[in-house]
C-alpha cells in the first residue's frame, strides 16, 4: 500500500534500465563506428576528456558487458543529466561494448549474472573482493568487469559519494571499509579483474562472425520441459539481425517467435522476440566463429521464467545429435524417443541394452524411434549415434530413481503486484532425478542425473517461527509444474505485525518411479520486492 | 486504499489550517512530540491529546526522499532537520513553520552529506553536523575526509560553519555533553572531542572494548532520544567466539548507555539475540528502565537485566517517553505513532500523522511547553 509509493524513484530507475538491449536493432538504425565515436565525444567528453584514438578519461579504463555499459550510460542520464535519445544511448552502448567489452572466456564463469539465472548462490572466488563488495551486491557483478587498479579505486570513491550509508550499514560498519576498499581490495581487483588481458587482445583481433543463416535449436524450459526447433536469422545491419523461431515443446505445444537481435562485442547475442503478446529476451553467446549459439532466455517482466537454449547451424553443419527426448529411459521398458540434431542420416544406435525396434519418422534434423530397454540394462549414460552424428551422453538408462533433488537448491521468490511498481517474482522449481551409480552411494562422482521428472508438489512451513507466523497460509501457492507464485505485496492486515506475505517454506517434490515414490525437499524463501533491480544485480 | 489516501489528504489540509502559537506559559507544561515525515513534513503533536497540532513543511527539498535526524531546541521553539538527500539542514520555527535556519552541506563541486549525526549544544547556540564530503570532479568522484561543521543557530538561512572539526570516518551519532564541554562522536569507538578544537580528549571503548571472549559489538545508533535524561542508549549485539555455532548464547543482545552528564558508561546484556532491536530510550523517572522497539516493544531493567516484551501491530523504529515516565510513544512507519503504558506495556492509544508519508528514519523527540 503506502510502502510502495516510497519507492517510486528507484522503480523509475528500474524502468530506465529496462530499455532492452536488442530492441533497438531493427526499429532504429545504429550509428556507424565513426558516428558513435562522435556521439561519445559530444555526450561524454564534456566530463570524460578525450585522449584521441578512441580513448577517454575513465571510459577507456574499464571493460564491461553490454548490460554493464548500459547501466553506466543510463546513470549518466538520470544522475548527471546527460540528455540523449534512445537511439543515441543504444549507439553509445553498442560502440563501447565493442571497443571495451569482455572476451567470451572472461565472462564464461559468471554468465548467470548477465542472463539473470534465478536463485544462484554465489561462492566468491576471491575472499577479499567478496568481503569488500559482495555483501551488498553480487560477486558476479564485479567479475564481469575489467578495470585498471586506479579505476577500481575510483569506483570505490564513487560508491561512498553516491551511497553515503555504505560505511554505517550492516556489512560495512564492522570494518574500516573505505580504507580496505581503496587499499588492498583495489590492488586485488586490479590483479584479478585487471584491464589488460591476452584473452581480450586475441578476441578483439578476430574477424567478427556473421550469424545469418538457418539454425537448429534445442533447449529446456523448467516447468515445461525439453523443446526443439529451428530459427532463421537474417542480417539487417551492422551486427543486427531479424530472427524468426519455431519452438516445439515435448508436451506437444509449440510457438512461433519473431523479433530482432543485436550482437555486441562480437559474441554477446541479445534478442527480443515476440510470440503474440508474450515477449522474451535472449542473452546468449555466439561462438565457434558464428556456428553455435547458447545461453538463456526469459520473459519480459518475469525473468525467473525462461529456459536454456543451444543452437547450431543447420546449413552445412557437421552432423550432430543435439538432444534426445525424453533424455532418460528406464530399464525394461518400451517407448518412443525423439532424436534432434543436424545432418542425421544413417543407422540409429543407442548403446548397450537399448534396442531400436523401428524408425517411426526421419529427417536430417529429427529421427523418431520406437525402442526397448533390456531389463538388465546397466544404469548409465549412452552415446546416441545416427550415422556419423553423435552425442556423448544424450540418453541415460536407469534401473531406478535413487534420489531426487529440487533445483534451484535455494529457491527464492518475491511478493509483488497489488498495484505496486514491482511484479511478483515466482520460483520455477524442478525435481531432478538421480541414480547413485556403481558405488551405491548418493552424492558421489558416479551418480547419474536423469533430468527433470514430473512430480507432485506441496509445501509447508520451514520452521517453528514460520509455523507461528503461518507462512504457508500466506506466502503463495504452487502448481503441479513446480511453479510457486507468491501472494500480493504490501502489509497484510490479517497477519501478525500486519506484516507482508513473505515467508519461509519447505517445498516437497514427490516423484513416482513405478510403484515407489521418491521425495525431496528444499527451503523456499519468499521475500520482499527488489525495488532497485538493475540488469546486473 | 482510496479511503486512506483521501483521509490523509483531508488531515493534511486540516494540519496546515491550524494556526496560532504553541503555549509558552509554564502554567501547566504539556508534553509535545516533534517529528518529521516524508517527503517534507514536520509534525508537532500534543502527546496527551493524541493529536497533531501543527503540520509544517520543509521548503526547497528533494521530494523523493525522507528527512532524517531531527534535533529540537530545549525550549521547543525550533527543530533542526537533515533533509534534501542529506545535503541540507533546516531549522523550522515550530510555532510559525518558518524556516529560520538553513545550511547547505553541498556547494561548488563538493557534495556534502550528513548520514544522521547532528546535535545541538545545551545552550542552543551551536549546531554540530557531521559531514561526508565528496568532490565531484569531471569524470570521477573523490571522497574527502569527513568533518564536523559547527554552525551558530542564529546564522539565518544562509548559514556557514563557524568552524570545522577533524573527525574519523563512520560516525553515526553526535551527542553534546550536558555541560557542553564535550562533543561525543560515535565512530568505531565513542570519541570524546573538544567541541572547540575537535581534539580527541579520550574515548569510551567499543571496537577496542575487551570483555572476555566477546567479539566486536555491533550497533546502529542513529536515533537521538536522550533529551530528557542526558543518557544516550543503544541496543547492541555481540558474538562470543568461545560458543559453538548454533548455540543460542553465541550471539547476545544488550543495552549500552553513556551518561552525558557524568561521562560514565554502562552495559547490560539481557538475552540471547532473538529479535531485531532498533532504538532505545531511558525512562526519565525510573532511570534503570529502557525501552527498545522494532516489531516488539522491549523493556529492560539495565541494572538487573530483567526483560519484558510485547509484540506490536507493525514495525516501529523510534521510541520516546512522557516526562512523567508513564507513557511510551513509538513511531516510524505507516503514519502511526502508538502510545503504550510504560508499566504494563499495554497499548493505550495512538496518533495518526497526516499527509500519507512515513517517518522512516527520522527522530521522534519530546519537549515541554
Amino acid at each position: 500500500m503506502r510502502e510502495i509509493k516510497h519507492y517510486r524513484v528507484p522503480s523509475r530507475t528500474a524502468i530506465l534500465f529496462t530499455i532492452l538491449l536488442a530492441r533497438c536493432a531493427v526499429s532504429e538504425s545504429l550509428a556507424s563506428d565513426g558516428t558513435a565515436e562522435a556521439l561519445v565525444n559530444s555526450k561524454c567528453a564534456v566530463c570524460h576528456s578525450a585522449k584521441g584514438d578512441g580513448k577517454w578519461d575513465r571510459i577507456s579504463e574499464s571493460r564491461r558487458t553490454p548490460e554493464g555499459w548500459d547501466m553506466t550510460v543510463a546513470r549518466m542520464s538520470f544522475a548527471h543529466g546527460v540528455k540523449m535519445t534512445r537511439e543515441e544511448r543504444s549507439s553509445i552502448v553498442k560502440y563501447l561494448s565493442d571497443a571495451y567489452g569482455l572476451s567470451p572466456d572472461e565472462s564464461a564463469a559468471h554468465r548467470y549474472i548477465v542472463d539473470r539465472t534465478p536463485s544462484v548462490v554465489e561462492h566468491p572466488e576471491n575472499k577479499l573482493i567478496g568481503d569488500t563488495c559482495a555483501r551488498c551486491h553480487s560477486y558476479g557483478r564485479i567479475a564481469v568487469q575489467r578495470r585498471t587498479e586506479a579505476d577500481w579505486r575510483k569506483l570505490v570513491h564513487f560508491h561512498v559519494g553516491q551511497f553515503p550509508a555504505i560505511e554505517i550499514q550492516a556489512g560495512g560498519r564492522d570494518r574500516n571499509w573505505f580504507e580496505i576498499a581503496t587499499g588492498d581490495a583495489s590492488v586485488e581487483l586490479g590483479k584479478v579483474y585487471g584491464f589488460e588481458s591476452d584473452s581480450w587482445n586475441k578476441w578483439k583481433a578476430q574477424k567478427p562472425a556473421d550469424a545469418s543463416g538457418s539454425w537448429r535449436l534445442v533447449g529446456h524450459k523448467p516447468g515445461t520441459g525439453a523443446y526443439e526447433g529451428t530459427a532463421t536469422v537474417k542480417r539487417t545491419g551492422n551486427d543486427a539481425y531479424s530472427v524468426s523461431m519455431t519452438v516445439r515443446y515435448e508436451n506437444g505445444t509449440s510457438e512461433q517467435l519473431s523479433g530482432s537481435a543485436l550482437v555486441y562485442t562480437g559474441h554477446e547475442w541479445r534478442a527480443t522476440l515476440k510470440s503474440g503478446e508474450r515477449e522474451i529476451n535472449q542473452v546468449m553467446t555466439l561462438a565457434d566463429g558464428g556456428r553455435s549459439l547458447s545461453g538463456r532466455w526469459f520473459e519480459s517482466g518475469y525473468d525467473a521464467i525462461g529456459g536454456t537454449l543451444r543452437a547450431v547451424r543447420a546449413d552445412g553443419a557437421k552432423p550432430t545429435v543435439l538432444s534426445v527426448q525424453p533424455a532418460a529411459l528406464k530399464a525394461g521398458t518400451r517407448g518412443r524417443l525423439v532424436i534432434n540434431g543436424v545432418g542425421l542420416d544413417g543407422d540409429v544406435s543407442l548403446g548397450n541394452g537399448v534396442k531400436v525396434l523401428s524408425v517411426a519418422e526421419r529427417s536430417a534434423e529429427r529421427v523418431v524411434v520406437e525402442v526397448e530397454s533390456a531389463k538388465d540394462a546397466v544404469t548409465g549414460p549412452r552415446e546416441v549415434k545416427v550415422g556419423n552424428a553423435r552425442s556423448g551422453d544424450a540418453l541415460k538408462v536407469y534401473q531406478r530413481i535413487d534420489y531426487v533433488k529440487i533445483t534451484p537448491d535455494h529457491p527464492m521468490a518475491r511478493v509483488g503486484g497489488n498495484g505496486g511498481s514491482m511484479n511478483k517474482v515466482p520460483a520455477q522449481l524442478e525435481a531432478l532425478a538421480y541414480t547413485v551409480g556403481a558405488d551405491g552411494k548418493a552424492g558421489t562422482a558416479d551418480d547419474v542425473q536423469l533430468g527433470a521428472m514430473p512430480a507432485t508438489w506441496s509445501f509447508d512451513n520451514l520452521n517453528k517461527v514460520a509455523a507461528e507466523m503461518k507462512d504457508a497460509k500466506f506466502a503463495g501457492r504452487i502448481d503441479q509444474t513446480g511453479l510457486f507464485m507468491t501472494n500480493d505485496a504490501g502489509p497484510n492486515p490479517q497477519r501478525k505485525y500486519r506484516t507482508n506475505n513473505a515467508g519461509e517454506l519447505k517445498v516437497t517434490a514427490a516423484v513416482k518411479d513405478g510403484t515407489r515414490t521418491v521425495k525431496a525437499t528444499a527451503p523456499l524463501i519468499v521475500t520482499v520486492q527488489r525495488f532497485n533491480d538493475p540488469p546486473i544485480r | 486504499m482510496k479511503i486512506k489516501t483521501t483521509a490523509a489528504a483531508l488531515a493534511a489540509s486540516f494540519g496546515v489550517a491550524l494556526f496560532g502559537a504553541l503555549p509558552t506559559a509554564a502554567l501547566a507544561a504539556k508534553d509535545y512530540l516533534v517529528t518529521a515525515a516524508r517527503p517534507n513534513l514536520v509534525f508537532v503533536m500534543d502527546a496527551k491529546e493524541r493529536k497533531v497540532v501543527k503540520t509544517h513543511t520543509i521548503p526547497n527539498t528533494s521530494m523523493g526522499n525522507s528527512p532524517i535526524t531531527l534535533v529540537h531546541s530545549r525550549d521547543g521553539k525550533t527543530a533542526y532537520v537533515i533533509h534534501n538527500r542529506w545535503e541540507t539542514v533546516s531549522g523550522i520555527d515550530l510555532d510559525s513553520g518558518k524556516e529560520v535556519f538553513r545550511a547547505e552541506l553541498s556547494g561548488g563541486d563538493i557534495r556534502g552529506k550528513s548520514p544522521f549525526p547532528m546535535d545541538l549544544s545545551p545552550d542552543g547556540k551551536e549546531l554540530a553536523v557531521y559531514v561526508n564530503p565528496t568532490q565531484l570532479l569531471p569524470g570521477e568522484y573523490k571522497v574527502m575526509d569527513p568533518y564536523i561543521a559547527i554552525y551558530r543557530t542564529d546564522a539565518g538561512t544562509d548559514a556557514e560553519p563557524v568552524r570545522k572539526l577533524k573527525v574519523p570516518r563512520r560516525v553515526s551519532t553526535l551527542a553534546w555533553s550536558a555541560k557542553g564541554d564535550t562533543l561525543y562522536a560515535f565512530s568505531w569507538d565513542m570519541l570524546k572531542l573538544d567541541p572547540q578544537t575537535g581534539a580527541v580528549k579520550g574515548q569510551h571503548p567499543w571496537r577496542s572494548w575487551k570483555n572476555g571472549e566477546q567479539g566486536e559489538p555491533d550497533t546502529l545508533a542513529i536515533w537521538p532520544q536522550w533529551e530528557q535524561t542526558n543518557v544516550f542508549a543503544t541496543p547492541y549485539y555481540v558474538a562470543y567466539a568461545n560458543k559453538p555455532e548454533g548455540d543460542p548464547s553465541a550471539l547476545r543482545a544488550g543495552i549500552w548507555t553513556l551518561d552525558l552528564e557524568k561521562d560514565t558508561v554502562h552495559f547490560k546484556e539481557f538475552e540471547n539475540a532473538r529479535v531485531v532491536l532498533f532504538s532505545s530510550v531511558v525512562n526519565p523517572v525510573r532511570r534503570d528502565e529502557t525501552y527498545t522497539v522494532y516489531t516488539q516493544l522491549t523493556k529492560v531493567n539495565t541494572k538487573t537485566g530483567k526483560m519484558d516484551r510485547v509484540d506490536l501491530d507493525h514495525t516501529y523504529y523510534n521510541v520516546n517517553v512522557s516526562s512523567d515516565g508513564k507513557e511510551l510513544y513509538i513511531g516510524g512507519t505507516q503514519g502511526d505513532i502508538a502510545v503504550y503504558d510504560s508499566a504494563t506495556l499495554k497499548r493505550i492509544g495512538n496518533i495518526r500523522t497526516p499527509g500519507g508519508g512515513d517517518q522512516v528514519l527520522t527522530s521522534l523527540r519530546i519537549f515541554q511547553r
